[in-house]
């Protein structure tokens, strides 16, 4: 954002579109083992979906591949978004470049110290917490002392500055966090730093910035974290600046739901962290208000793990903080639920029980039926040997079903129970969707929904499949597979909204502020929201700014976010406020309120149309298939193309097409709707 | 039974956890105490009718422990046939399967179309439950009425809703009864929140397959112990470890075990620990009992469900008159969490010779407890709880962590930046003690330091450390680690604190805690 040369103005856009018939709007998800990418032609709306294998080596090249995938090269495109899981598995895997942490002296050691909990209660094999992301030689402390109100107690002086610069000079260190104590309640210690570090350190952060609330362990870690991604995403970002030079086109998906412009995420890169899932969260509260369902839960199932997301009235509910790789990551983000545990998941059974996951067959060697060496049970093998994976399919060109190794493999485990192979493959799903089950209930708990109120929302590569099954364990009556399933987080990134998020710490008690305070406030945090936009095309009258005021009863510490309008009514804000505490603990007092933080985002609409997608392969023939849904009786399925589907079609059927496989269980009844839409309800017999 | 679709039965454990889980969120969100909020001193569980435990959350080890008996002694003072839908049944009182009585305990009986099928139960540490310290430890107590208020079962809550005249009664006598309001309903929301899942289980599993459900659990997690127990060579074992004092002249107080594999079973005896202690050290059969569970189960190695099964091959005996089994007037408070780690240590010790691969030697092996309370103009207290980690006892393969918490406890330290928004105190400063790890072919893990100063024109001071005499031992010929020291700086002098103290502090005074090092594994150069 400091540079002002990366700023595009819309119209400059415009003339390099007439210019070169930059027709083309881009939607990509780089995971770990595929790249999803859709293509909406900004006339005709003509959509496109693709699938290639992913490169973590060459992720510039990988997408330039799947642009070929779906026939276009890189001139043909006006805008880029993409989600990227890079950020974070740079940070999960510590491949991370060498950072220093800057601290307040006597407290240098925060991130060894941590908040000592550890996450196994019964396991002393396992250490009980992660070494420091940034081992104690590369932490410095600086003497300054603020105190919560951001007094200053011990002034920086110029000879700490001089001391730190001369320690900086003396290591090779590429990036620095910026974490002093109390600086959410006064930057103006870690600004003079920034400054005077700006010179001589390629990449400097400052906790204020990145998450300007209290608790220091959690706001330097979320610090560190992104100064360790910052030489990452700069060399990534700037290799695909080169390859498609679309200025303000070329945009990055930000882990709270949005798309955001790529000198942001320079600076921020942490804001990419969640960027996969988030896009496909944010494609689904796109769906949900398309076709009006006020609660919907997505239920994104993958290889290795399975993602859940609450969204209510069009809306996906967000959280502040997330673990990654065992270190607390906070900023404002979709609140995306995870379990270890997808279609890889290995299953096992000891003397306590069954149970599915967290150890994964990964991608190599892959489920038992992948033919690749596999010999444990997964999930996918139970699916395979219950029939709903076509055999004759070659999933991403390269595996051929091997449903004999599945049944080799879940062979041992039926013998234990002196069950058949297909009795025990049966229990195996429902094992797996009584986990999955327990993610959905966490989320709607956490908000205090009934969740068999829901619709829910499957997509990814094991949703469709699992989906009657779980909404049959868990009580729901409505199942949506959305087109473009198999691409639904590459889907999400195109059709999101323009927005910036912007978050602080105020702590204000409810009552006895004056009201010009609290303005000031929202006025600063509304400019810092909204300048990223401005400055990247967007007039400032096509921006919506939404308010929302984290408050606690003051005993409290958890704060509950409650929307309002300005100017403020306090009245109104306490009422909400009652209200929600009551919704989601079913009680409420008349003690004190405070406002902990004050979260401002500012939104411009999306409204990408796009059309029923092209998978650029032949629809499968329609046909019949031996599959087993209850008992060890085989029942004659058919199998529809999803293409061509018509009419309602009654359970039990498999509907297929090049990407996807959505199971429609006997009690169940399936239709499109002309978007390419499935809509899955009960069967009125 | 043996009917009963495995696969379902997995499904109901996985909806137990959730409900359990589902419960201390509601706690730990909507509560008001630190204590509770940021350091997490709760748990949450659920029992079959009987009282038998079946579902946890995540909580700390030595609560889940002692939840195990505390509805099944419950339902020998008061009937399950005297409970009725809607009830809520408050106490704290050791008797009944209870610790210490800032533990206070909710426990609500959850019937489905009349029926009696599970008890959801929610423990948390009250900050202050009233008695003769500000924070209810007071070290040196003779008997348990100096420490605090004694609530026998009492209903809290009944179907027409919150039963005002109890808890004007409770709230009467704590010192913050605005906080131990909110505190209270946010344990009776939680047991709330339990009874809807256990419900929904009922309604679509059926009631009667939920409750055989319940009793095949105990029955997998038997299996599952006695298979662990098999693996472990038959034999009489026997160790012992020592808390700083409480035996004769101030020696230190002894706890002994004698441990006797046979089998697929064990049997625990501790009769060999010291007499009753003149302090607050002494503890509950109860506790005994949980610090014996959690040994077994980490030795084990393996995962499995903590509940009612699988102490069925486990015989756990203590000695009428002792630390373990002072009787019923005994000062319990610091046993809690003190000597239940010493129990599993001394189990460690005498099964060094055989499993030691399997252990860790000796770490923060104590809650690290510093409570600061702060009396207001207004007459209400503000209470500071600190509990510290320390360093973790090396392994026959690696490292010991610093700053970190082990074994029966896992609570949270309260962040520098909430304690000075909150508190008349100043973080002076906080970092690891470097090198007070014991030394060994694998080194311990370091402590850490934090240095208090007092803002406040007087604060009163509790410590409830222990490892400040008796330092944590090293595995295999490892070397000791540091012990623990606290210590006060007033008006320029520097003087040592007791680990078990009550004093008054002054403005300006600076107290220092430095936790203890982990014990190394192996001779050092060797």
């Amino acid at each position: 954002m400091s540079n002002p040369s990366r700023h595009w103005p819309a119209d400059r856009i415009e003339e390099i579109t007439t210019l070169q018939q930059r027709t083309w709007d881009i939607g990509t998800d780089i995971g770990g083992t595929f790249t999803d990418i859709i293509a909406v032609h900004a006339g005709t709306n003509e959509t496109r979906i693709a699938k290639v294998p992913s490169r973590p080596d060459a992720p510039v090249r990988a997408m330039l591949e799947a642009l070929a995938a779906v026939g276009l090269a890189a001139p043909d495109v006006r805008r880029f978004v993409h989600g990227t899981t890079r950020v974070t598995n740079a940070l999960v895997e510590e491949r991370l470049p060498r950072v220093a942490l800057v601290a307040t002296a006597g407290f240098e050691d925060v991130l060894e110290i941590g908040r000592y909990r550890r996450q196994e209660l019964y396991r002393l094999d396992v250490p009980p917490k992660l070494p420091p992301l940034v081992p104690p030689a590369y932490c410095f402390g600086v003497k300054e002392r603020l105190d919560h109100t951001g007094a200053v107690l011990e002034p920086l002086a110029e000879s700490e500055i001089q001391r730190l610069l001369a320690w900086l000079g003396a290591n090779d260190i590429q990036s620095v966090a910026i974490c002093l104590l109390h600086a959410y309640a006064n930057p103006a210690h870690e600004k003079l730093l920034a400054e005077r570090l700006a010179a001589i350190v390629p990449h400097v952060c400052v906790s204020h910035e990145i998450n300007p609330e209290a608790r220091e362990y959690e706001r330097a870690s979320s610090t560190v974290f992104n100064a360790a991604a910052m030489p990452i995403a700069v060399e990534y970002l700037s290799e695909l600046e080169k390859a498609l030079p679309l200025g303000a086109g070329l945009q990055v998906f930000h882990s709270a739901g949005a798309m955001v412009p790529v000198p942001v995420v320079m600076r921020r890169p942490l804001v990419m962290a969640m960027s996969g899932p988030a896009a496909g969260v944010s494609a689904s509260a796109r769906i949900a208000r398309d076709l009006g369902r006020p609660r919907v839960l997505t239920f994104d199932m993958g290889g290795t793990t399975t993602d859940v997301c609450l969204i209510i009235d069009g809306a996906a509910e967000m959280t502040d903080t997330r673990m990654i790789g065992g270190r607390p990551l906070r900023q404002p983000m979709l609140a995306v639920h995870s379990i270890g545990a997808g279609g890889g998941s290995i299953v096992r059974l000891g003397p306590g029980g069954l149970t599915v996951g967290p150890q994964s067959a990964g991608s190599v060697p892959g489920p038992a039926c992948y033919g690749r060496g596999g010999e444990q049970p997964t999930i996918t093998d139970a699916n395979a040997v219950l029939g709903y994976l076509d055999p004759e399919a070659r999933l991403g060109d390269t595996i051929q079903l091997d449903v004999d190794a599945a049944r080799r493999a879940i062979a041992p485990i039926a013998a234990a129970l002196k069950l058949g192979v297909e009795e025990t493959a049966l229990g195996i799903l429902k094992v797996a969707n009584a986990a999955m089950a327990r993610a959905l209930r966490r989320v709607t708990v956490e908000r205090g929904v009934d969740g068999r109120d829901c619709t829910l929302l499957a997509f990814g590569g094991g949703g469709p499949m699992h989906a009657t099954g779980l909404a049959d364990m868990y009580g729901l009556n409505e199942i949506i597979v959305p087109a473009a399933s198999s691409a639904f987080s590459a889907l999400g990134c195109l059709t999101a909204d323009f927005s910036f998020l912007q978050q602080r710490t105020v702590r204000m008690p409810l009552h006895g502020f004056p009201a010009s305070v609290f303005a000031e406030r929202i006025d600063e945090l509304v400019q810092e929201a909204t300048t990223p936009l401005i400055a990247n095309g967007v007039a400032r009258q096509d921006i919506v700014v939404e308010h929302v005021a984290l408050m606690r009863y003051a005993a409290q510490s958890d704060a509950l976010p409650v929307p309002f309008a300005m100017p403020l009514d306090t009245g109104m804000l306490e009422t909400d406020f009652h209200a929600r505490h009551h919704e989601l603990f079913g009680y409420a007092t008349g003690e004190p309120c405070v406002i902990e933080a004050l979260r401002v985002q500012a939104v411009k609409a999306s409204s990408t149309p796009f059309s029923r997608p092209d998978v650029g392969r032949p629809p499968v023939a329609s046909r019949r298939r031996s599959c087993i849904f209850a008992g060890a009786t085989a029942v004659p399925t058919a199998i529809l193309p999803r293409e061509t589907l018509a009419g309602v079609v009654t359970g039990p059927a498999i509907i297929e097409d090049a990407w996807s496989t959505v199971v429609v269980a006997p009690g169940w009844q399936a239709r499109a709707d002309d978007m390419g839409n499935l809509y899955l309800t009960r069967s009125a017999a | 039974m043996s009917s009963l679709d495995p696969f379902v039965v997995e499904v109901i454990r996985h909806g137990l956890s959730a409900a359990a889980e589902e419960m201390s969120l509601v706690m730990t969100r909507s509560a008001r105490s630190p204590l509770l909020r940021e350091g997490g001193d709760l748990s949450s569980a659920i029992t079959d009718a009987e009282g038998g435990l079946v579902g946890q959350g995540r909580d700390i080890p030595i609560h889940l422990g002692a939840m195990a008996f505390t509805v099944r002694e419950l339902l020998k003072a008061c009937p399950a046939a005297d409970m009725r839908e809607g009830d809520a049944i408050i106490y704290n009182v050791g008797a009944l399967g209870g610790n210490h009585l800032n533990d206070v305990k909710v426990v609500r009986p959850v019937f489905v179309d009349g029926r009696l099928v599970a008890f959801a139960l929610s423990l948390a540490h009250w900050p202050d439950v009233g008695g003769t310290w500000p924070g209810s430890y007071l070290a040196q107590a003779v008997d348990t009425f100096q420490e605090a208020m004694r609530i026998p079962p009492v209903p809290i809550a009944s179907a027409s809703g919150v039963n005002r005249p109890v808890l004007d009664f409770i709230l009467a006598n704590v010192r913050d009864p605005v906080a131990c309001e909110g505190d209270l309903m946010a344990q009776l929301a939680a047991t709330r929140a339990a009874e809807r899942r256990i419900r929904e289980l009922c309604a679509q599993h059926g009631t009667q397959l939920f409750v055989d459900t319940l009793s095949r659990l105990h029955d997998l997690s038997e299996a599952e112990m006695r298979a662990a127990i098999q693996e472990l060579p038959d034999g009489v074992y026997e160790g012992e470890d020592f808390l700083d004092d409480g035996g004769p002249d101030g020696a230190p107080a002894r706890i002994h075990v004698r441990i006797e594999i046979r089998g697929d079973e064990a049997l625990f005896d501790l009769s060999g620990s010291s007499d009753r202690v003149p302090n607050f050290c002494n503890t509950t059969p109860f506790i005994a009992r949980s610090a014996v569970a959690y040994a077994a189960r980490i030795m084990s190695g393996r995962e499995m469900q903590q509940n009612a099964g699988a102490l069925r091959p486990l015989t756990i005996i203590t000695r009428p008159g002792s630390i373990l089994e002072p009787g019923w007037n005994a000062a319990v408070a610091a046993g809690n969490h003190e000597t239940s780690m010493r129990v599993v240590d001394a189990i460690f010790r005498a099964m060094e010779p055989v499993i030691p691969e399997r252990l860790s030697a000796g770490g923060p092996a104590t809650s690290g407890l510093m409570a600061f309370a702060e009396p207001r103009p207004d007459q209400s207290w503000r209470m500071l709880y600190e509990v510290h980690g320390g360093g973790e006892g090396a392994r026959h393969d690696r490292d010991g962590v610093p700053a970190t918490r082990v074994h029966l406890t896992n609570t949270s330290n309260t962040p520098a930046e909430v304690i000075e928004a909150n508190y008349a105190i100043r973080i002076e400063r906080q970092a690891i003690r470097r090198d007070a790890g014991g030394r060994g072919q694998f080194r311990g893990g370091d402590g850490v330091i934090r240095s208090y100063r007092v803002l406040a024109p007087s604060m009163w001071l509790t410590t409830c450390v222990e490892r400040t005499r008796v330092s944590p031992f090293g595995l295999q010929g490892g070397e000791p680690g540091k012990p623990y020291v606290i210590t006060l700086q007033r008006n320029g002098a520097t003087e040592q604190l007791s680990g078990k103290a009550n004093l008054l502090l002054q403005q300006d005074d600076v107290v220092t805690l430095e936790s203890c090092g982990g014990g190394g594994y192996g001779p050092y150069g060797g």
